[in-house]
Order: structure tokens, then C-alpha cells, then sequence
């Protein structure tokens, strides 16, 4: 009866000298210090964002907190809150809105053609150059974004001003998210060997790869589509340089409210292309997890 | 033998796209900035002797490096801690302080310069809040000062070198550290004589990779640049302003070589990095 017991207390010490008591203690004051570090860098991250959104619906004016008259219709110039920014913004900016709308969803269904073939190009393919191509193909995350517009300019100046040379732009810097995606997840299981497999099945090499490497890849793509719509969502440098007014996107749209508009105004602006774009941070988060930190790297 | 026609004919494919988006408007902006007028005249290296004779394009360049470097050092100094946490702790509501920190990774820059002003401009937050607590308006217009250019800077690359240096993290193997543990090493010795040795080639590559974000990014000066001229936003000037396409793209130049260098360095680094494992 008292076996149990005296075994236990023989093991205790052993597991103590095993998770190593000093490093116990003293990791605890460290961790301590770590994440009062975190919670100062997740209150600096935090704090602004809070501030826009309150400032979007609450009225600052009437308030006090604000010398800002709206000169709109002010029918509810009294009120503590008020949505009319919200209304204001979606009224003057829908077109940008929906064009940036429509380029990221373009983007997500380009990158789906052209990425996934070209992450399973250098992932798996093998001919000369492959290495060369996987660099070029991902060297654009490393360049500054207002050169690769003015030379995307002097190239094709005779293009500027339509819609797809803004797509074009976008292309340049969302490509590689999809391919880094598609790349990394057919890197880290033998997808040769899953192959090889179906082979001796009878399959064809489209089969193949439709029925075989397209399954396993749904994660990564997936993954890859989220990131590219919210890199070219939330994109400004490439198509603030590349576009004219018919072109502009949301971005340039948020732009024009911080040099031409109220706080009020501004911060609506803001809070909607927060609505758009948190949602799919989010459930990037959520799907990505551990992996993004593998794919995100070179942003 | 069709898989290998489809990687024969698919490669070339995936080039030529790749030439016709990125290669051929590079070419066309390096022959750009060697040449006189808009789009002809004979060849020149004019465009490059003027950004160094040139005093505001000059001052522009010193800037927009050292800022960058200072930035991209506080943000892999101070983003260790964070990257530490997650991949060696576990605490509640890491997940949800995960997501929140790598929230500014989709901001762009003009909205993070934006978010500056609110804090930091003339009537910002912190001003307010500062008058109310103490009388005295401290931090007002810090947005536009060299303080809140680099705070905003920072904000930018907390996601980035956070995210790079919890991958570098979750490389290293613990029992080096149980085993130092067991010959008697401190928490502190313990990191500085086997974490540190290990992860320099990461603290390198994540340097250089906030280093050129940083050095890219213009939306963020776009915003809260007054006293201070970054390059990005002197090439910017140079095509909205005066329309002088050949000296804005040899300012281009100038920032993807110097780009090109430093991500140079971090690929070298991280090839270093695998070695060491």
C-alpha cells in the first residue's frame, strides 16, 4: 500500500533534476521580463488602432476633443455617436473601393494559373536553371517597390492608365507569396514518392497531378490565396505610382482622405479597409499558424 | 516523358512571364537612368553624379540609410523577446498576441504614418493625454520629427522581424542549452555563449531584411516627412514634382543595388546559418 507512494517520492527528485530547478527559477523572472516587453510592444501595436476606430464613429466635436466642424448635412450634429463618416466615405470612395476589390480578387485567381504551376516548377521540376529561375521569381519581395514602378513605367508607358497595368504591378509582388506557399508545402512531404505511387496505379502524369499533388496542395493554396488578396488589398507604393485617376485603389483613396480630409473622415476610411482586410488576417492566422512565419520571412 | 515535356515547356513559360513583368522594365530602368532627356538623347552617367553633387538628394541617401540601419537594429534587438516568447513559452493568449503582433505586416505605409500623426502629431493622443496629466503638451508634432519617423519605421518592421526571427528560433536545438545547463551555465551565459553564437547568422539576415524594407518604404514618409527627405520620397518628387524621369530612375538604381546588397548579405547569412546545423 505504501508502494506507490515511496516510488513516487523516489521519483520526484530525478524529475526535478530533469526539468533542472536554477533554469526553472530563473527563466521564470526572465519570462516575466519578456512579456512585459510583449505587452508594451502589443500595447504600441494596439493603441492606435483602438484610437482610429473609436475616432471613426464617436463625435469628437461635440465632444470637445476635436475643433473639426462637419460641414455635411449635420443632422445629428448633437449626438455622441455617429455613423455619417462611414456613409460619407463609402459614397465618395466606392469606386476605389470596388477596384481594389476586383484587383485582389484577380490577383488570387492569376496567382492560382500562374503561381502554383511555378511553386511546383521550382519545387519539384529538374532541369538547368531552376535555381536562377527561383530567384528571380522571389526576388522581387527584396526590392523597393517605387523602382520596380518607375521601371514598370519606363517599360510600358504605352499601357499606363489601364487597369491590368496595375494588375501587373500587383502580379510582380503577390507571385511569390503563392509560390513560396505552394513550394514550401511540396518541399516538406515526399511528394515524389505519392507520385511514384499513383504511377504504378496507371496514372497519368495530368491525373497526376490533379487528382494527387493538387489534393495535398488545397492548404498552401489556400493559405497562398488569403495572402495574396491581402497583399494586393492592402498594396499602396506599386499602385500609387502606376495608377491615373480611373485606376486608383483604396489604398489611394485612404491616401487622399489623410492629406484632404478631417480626422473623422480619415479614420471612417480607415476603420473600412480595416473591415475588409482583418477578417482575412484572421483567418490567415488561423489556417497558417506556425507556417507563415516560414513564408513571410522575405516580405 | 509528358511530365517532363510539361517541365520542359512550362519552365520557359514561367521565364517568360518573369521576364516580361520584372527583367524587362529593369533593364528598361537602368538604360533609362543612363541617358539624357526623357526617353533619348546619348549616354550619360550625369543622373548618378548629381544624387551625390546634388545637397537635398545627398542628405536624402545619408538619411534614408541611417535610419534605415538604426531601425532595422532596435527592431531585431527588441523583436527577439517577442520571438523567444513563442516559440520557447507557453502562455495564455499567445495565439491571439501572435496575431495582433503580426498585424502591421498588411499595413501599408501611409497608413502606419497616419496612425503616427493621430499619437504623435500636433493634437495627437499623446499630446492630449500628456497636457491633461502634466500641463505641458510634450510629444506634440513628435510625429514629424525624427522620433516618430522612427517609431513609425519600427511599427513597420515589428511583424517582419518578429516572424523572421521566431523561424530562426525554432531552428535551434534546446538540448544545447539543457546541456550547458547541466555543466553549470546561467540563464545568461547560457545565451550568450550558446544561443548568440548560433543565432548571429539569423540576427544578420533578419537585420538586413528590415534593413530593406525599410530602405524601400515610402508611404510612411509620404505622410509624416516634413523636415526629413528620404530617398524614396526625393525619387518621387522627382517624377511628380519636375518630371525628371532619367534622374528618378538613377535614384532607383541607386536604392536596388544598395537593396540588392543588403538581401545579398542576408541570403549569405542564412546559407551560413544552415551550415552551422
Amino acid at each position: 500500500m505504501n508502494l506507490p507512494a515511496s516510488i513516487e517520492v523516489a521519483a520526484l527528485p530525478v524529475e526535478r533534476a530533469r526539468e533542472a530547478t536554477p533554469r526553472r527559477a530563473r527563466i521564470s523572472t526572465s519570462k516575466r521580463l519578456l512579456i512585459a516587453l510583449l505587452a508594451v510592444i502589443l500595447f504600441v501595436v494596439i493603441s492606435p488602432v483602438v484610437v482610429v476606430m473609436l475616432g471613426s464613429f464617436l463625435n469628437t466635436s461635440f465632444l470637445g476633443l476635436s475643433s473639426e466642424q462637419w460641414v455635411g448635412d449635420g443632422s445629428d450634429a448633437n449626438s455622441l455617436i455617429t455613423f455619417q463618416w462611414f456613409s460619407y466615405v463609402l459614397k465618395l470612395y466606392q469606386p476605389q473601393l470596388l477596384f481594389s476589390f476586383q484587383l485582389a480578387v484577380l490577383s488570387v485567381v492569376v496567382c492560382i494559373l500562374i503561381g502554383v504551376p511555378a511553386g511546383y516548377l521550382i519545387a519539384r521540376g529538374d532541369f538547368p536553371g531552376r535555381r536562377w529561375l527561383e530567384e528571380l521569381l522571389l526576388l522581387p519581395l527584396a526590392l523597393p517597390g517605387i523602382a520596380i514602378s518607375i521601371a514598370l513605367i519606363q517599360a510600358y508607358a504605352i499601357i499606363r492608365g489601364r487597369w491590368y497595368f496595375v494588375l501587373f504591378g500587383h502580379l510582380i509582388y503577390t507571385l511569390p507569396f503563392m509560390a513560396r506557399c505552394v513550394a514550401g508545402t511540396l518541399r516538406s512531404f515526399d511528394c515524389a514518392e505519392l507520385e511514384r505511387a499513383a504511377q504504378s496505379l496507371g496514372a497519368g502524369p495530368w491525373q497526376r497531378f490533379f487528382f494527387v499533388v493538387l489534393p495535398s496542395l488545397r492548404h498552401a493554396i489556400t493559405l497562398g490565396a488569403l495572402l495574396v488578396f491581402a497583399v494586393s488589398f492592402g498594396e499602396f507604393n506599386v499602385s500609387f505610382l502606376l495608377m491615373t485617376p480611373l485606376t486608383a485603389t483604396f489604398p489611394s483613396a485612404l491616401y487622399a482622405t489623410y492629406t484632404f480630409n478631417s480626422f473623422q473622415v480619415s479614420s471612417a476610411a480607415t476603420v473600412v479597409f480595416l473591415a475588409v482586410i482583418l477578417p482575412v488576417l484572421a483567418l490567415i492566422q488561423w489556417l497558417g499558424g506556425d507556417e507563415l512565419s516560414k513564408v513571410e520571412q522575405g516580405a | 516523358m509528358l511530365k517532363r515535356f510539361a517541365a520542359i515547356s512550362s519552365g520557359p513559360l514561367l521565364l517568360g512571364v518573369l521576364v516580361v513583368l520584372l527583367v524587362w522594365p529593369l533593364i528598361c530602368l537602368v538604360h533609362g537612368s543612363l541617358h539624357e532627356g526623357n526617353g533619348g538623347g546619348g549616354w550619360t552617367l550625369d543622373h548618378y553624379t548629381s544624387i551625390f553633387t546634388t545637397r537635398s538628394s545627398r542628405v536624402a541617401l545619408f538619411h534614408s540609410i541611417w535610419i534605415s540601419l538604426g531601425v532595422a537594429a532596435a527592431a531585431v534587438l527588441i523583436c527577439l523577446g517577442p520571438a523567444w516568447l513563442f516559440v520557447r513559452h507557453d502562455f495564455p493568449g499567445k495565439r491571439l498576441a501572435r496575431a495582433v503582433l503580426t498585424l502591421p505586416m498588411s499595413f501599408s505605409g501611409i497608413l502606419i504614418g497616419f496612425l503616427c500623426v493621430i499619437m504623435l502629431g500636433r493634437i495627437g493622443v499623446v499630446p492630449r493625454l500628456m497636457e491633461w496629466l502634466t500641463g505641458t503638451d510634450y510629444f506634440s508634432g513628435a510625429a514629424y520629427q525624427l522620433g516618430g519617423i522612427l517609431i513609425a519605421y519600427f511599427y513597420f518592421e515589428i511583424p517582419r522581424a518578429t516572424l523572421s526571427l521566431e523561424s530562426a528560433l525554432r531552428k535551434l536545438d534546446p538540448r544545447l542549452e539543457l546541456a550547458a545547463c547541466s555543466l553549470g551555465a546561467g540563464a545568461w551565459q547560457r545565451f550568450t555563449l550558446v544561443v548568440l553564437p548560433q543565432l548571429w547568422p539569423a540576427l544578420l539576415a533578419t537585420f538586413a531584411l528590415t534593413f530593406c524594407v525599410s530602405l524601400g518604404s515610402f508611404g510612411v514618409v509620404l505622410i509624416v516627412a516634413k523636415r526629413f527627405s528620404l530617398l524614396p520620397l526625393e525619387v518621387f518628387e522627382q517624377i511628380f514634382a519636375f518630371n525628371r524621369y532619367p534622374l528618378a530612375a538613377a535614384m532607383s538604381v541607386v536604392l536596388l543595388v544598395i537593396a540588392l546588397c543588403a538581401s545579398l548579405t542576408a541570403r549569405w547569412a542564412s546559407n551560413h546559418l544552415t551550415h552551422v546545423r
